[in-house]
């Protein structure tokens, strides 16, 4: 099999890339194995991370239903990755970083492993800054993945206020700002389907 | 008389113009019998053989030879030899036997079966089906192709195909299986509007007499509507088709699913929860345990959303309390889980225990609303269009006026409407 398109991506740090890419490379492999087969050269892990990676943990769950029982039971890391999907699926929340945490990634999955760390840090940041007016310092770190004061530091940066007799964190929302440019050629259709309509 | 050294030699001959390669349809659709009795001694054969070149030629000895039966070592062999041959082949040469080519099709998905790896006859499958297809035509290897996809869980492949649109169908049976299995593919990837729309096409679609197809998507049906909508029917169908009617139809089947739909419909966690532990057994039978467990967790966030109906703000103990969840905390991550999937506006206060209902945020002025819509209106026009020239079709259709005129005769008492019945032509 050829992993080339993998191991470029991975070095290129295109990670968002790589689920498709496995997804292809693996269904290729699979449709024309001759004799050895393909699971058992199979990069489960970072293929499975990958789904993780972009969020899409129902494919990742189907991923590991269809892991032979020895491929699982002789690769502790492709456990230790549906692990951390597990958690999401279940939402988790705190869980997942300890997933991550609780296993000594080989080192050509490493990377992956962090840089998905660094975007859930902010997938929860975005979580918390949608869903709560105020929320307690313990809970914050809990989300974030971090200790009670680095988490305070994090939150504190974006504008949120402490309250330190009560433990408690107002959250600060950031005002959304959207394009508002609107093509004329688009305004131009919009009208002529009412004009249309009223005719 | 043939031999298949003169077949191979006019195969290799006659494959580069389409004017060759009529006539070469032409003598392979003569031969094909003599084909047919040579089956066992073909492959060699096909050695001498480009797919790519001689897709026709390679096509009618590939159908030959795997007609007959197929022991497990056959299948390791011939499996890569037609994946190959699948990947391969050119759309334009293997159109001209499509019989052949769904035959192969048939036969290849059978041994990947027999081979119990489903997975490898994903991609195969998936490169025929875009080859055999036109646009917006149900060819008969689409429900094979969504079948193999959920036997090799390959659910995300399985979903790219069906987002094409679907308006010309063959046979009946094609397009109930492939709105069965791709309602399945659907609820696996939590596309449950979509899975919805797939099922009912098979609930509605009109049949003479009930076919078990029928009875497992109208399962499946229920409880992917009670998931999504909270109820059975979906909108304004019930309009157009009779929710009762529907129902009636399935009833002496299906009580088990419609009491299920019932029971959802009082709005008691408890109550559901012992009639789906009464019934166990009968949804694990049917496949459907996972889906019912779905139907349940569904119910604590419809029970959620109807509370931001009636109140502004709420505190967590009083959502625990009425949505029957066992403690605040719980409440909190219901309705976590709830914000974050967009099926709330809420934010929660931790330090008061309260949560606060908002309005949906959205008002319909930002460039992408409006590019949302106009792809909407394009849309429907679109289909718009093909039912007016679908109309006229029919209104042309001598067999259909035939018909209409015959009934209207037996129909039509009224003696005073004499002005004549107007046809669209």
């Amino acid at each position: 099999m050829d992993f080339s398109p993998l191991t470029d991506a991975l070095s290129s740090k295109s990670y968002g890339k790589i689920a498709d890419i496995c997804d292809e490379l693996m269904l290729k492999g699979a449709a024309e194995m001759e004799g050895v087969p393909f699971e058992e050269e199979w990069p489960f892990a970072i293929h499975l991370l990958a789904h993780i990676y972009v969020n899409d943990i129902n494919s990742a769950r189907y991923l590991w239903k269809s892991i032979p029982a020895a491929v699982k039971e002789r690769q502790p890391e492709v456990v230790a990755a549906w692990r951390i999907g597990q958690r999401l699926w279940t939402r988790d929340y705190a869980a997942v970083h300890e997933a991550i945490r609780a296993f000594d990634w080989s080192q050509q999955i490493q990377p992956l492993v962090v840089a998905f760390s660094e975007v859930y840090t902010k997938r929860m940041f975005q979580l918390l800054l949608s869903a709560y007016s105020t929320i307690g310092i313990q809970d914050t770190a809990l989300f974030l993945g971090m200790n009670e004061d680095d988490a305070t530091n994090y939150v504190v940066q974006q504008g949120w206020v402490v309250d330190p007799d009560s433990r408690m964190l107002t959250v600060k929302k950031q005002p959304v700002k959207t394009e508002q440019k609107l093509d004329s050629s688009k305004l131009h259709r919009l009208t002529e389907y009412v004009f249309h309509l009223e005719h | 008389m043939y031999t298949v050294e003169s077949l191979v030699a006019q195969i290799q001959g006659l494959s580069s113009s389409a004017g060759d390669l009529s006539l070469l349809l032409t003598h392979l659709k003569q031969a094909d019998e003599f084909l047919h009795n040579e089956s066992t001694r073909l492959f060699p054969f096909l050695e001498q053989l480009d797919p790519t070149l001689h897709s026709l030629g390679y096509l009618y000895i590939l159908e030959a030879s795997t007609s007959g039966p197929v022991t497990n070592e056959q299948a390791r062999r011939l499996v890569l030899l037609i994946s190959r041959f699948l990947t391969s082949c050119v759309a334009d040469q293997i159109r001209l036997a499509p019989e052949k080519f769904i035959a192969v099709c048939k036969s290849f998905k059978d041994q990947v079966l027999m081979l119990e790896a489903p997975i490898r006859g994903v991609v195969p499958l998936l490169e025929a089906v875009k080859k055999l297809r036109s646009s917006e035509h149900l060819t008969t290897l689409h429900p094979d192709f969504l079948q193999i996809c959920l036997l090799a869980k390959c659910y995300k492949t399985g979903f790219s195909i069906l987002e094409d649109d679907i308006f010309e169908v063959d046979q009946p049976r094609d397009f109930y299986l492939y709105c069965y299995y791709g309602g399945m593919i659907c609820i696996g990837q939590k596309r449950f509007q979509k899975a919805l729309e797939l099922l009912h096409n098979v609930v509605t679609a009109p049949m003479s007499s009930i076919n078990a197809i029928a009875v497992e998507a109208f399962k499946k049906y229920v409880l992917v509507s009670l998931i999504y909508n909270g109820q059975i029917y979906a909108g304004g169908f019930e309009v157009l088709f009779g929710f009762h009617s529907l129902t009636r139809l399935f009833l002496p089947f299906e009580q088990l699913y419609i009491e299920l739909a019932n029971t959802y419909s009082i709005g008691k966690i408890s109550e559901l929860e012992t009639y789906i532990q009464t019934n166990r057994e009968k949804f694990d039978s049917d496949n459907n345990l996972g889906l019912v467990k779905q139907v349940v967790s569904s119910m604590y966030k419809r029970n959620i959303q109807r509370l931001t109906q009636t109140y502004l703000t709420l505190s967590l103990q009083d959502i625990a309390n009425t949505v029957q969840l066992s403690s605040p905390k719980e409440a909190e991550m219901h309705v976590l889980q709830m914000i974050q999937d967009g099926e709330i506006y809420a934010t929660i206060n931790q330090r008061d225990g309260m949560v606060r209902f908002l309005e949906d945020p959205e008002q319909y002025k930002t460039c992408e609303m409006i590019e949302h819509i106009d792809s909407s209106i394009q849309r429907i026009m679109t289909l718009s269009k093909k039912l007016t020239a679908m109309d006229e079709l029919i209104s042309c259709d001598p067999l259909y006026l035939a018909k209409v005129g015959r009934e209207r005769q037996r129909f039509d008492f009224d003696d005073f409407d004499s002005v004549p019945q107007k046809f669209n032509i």
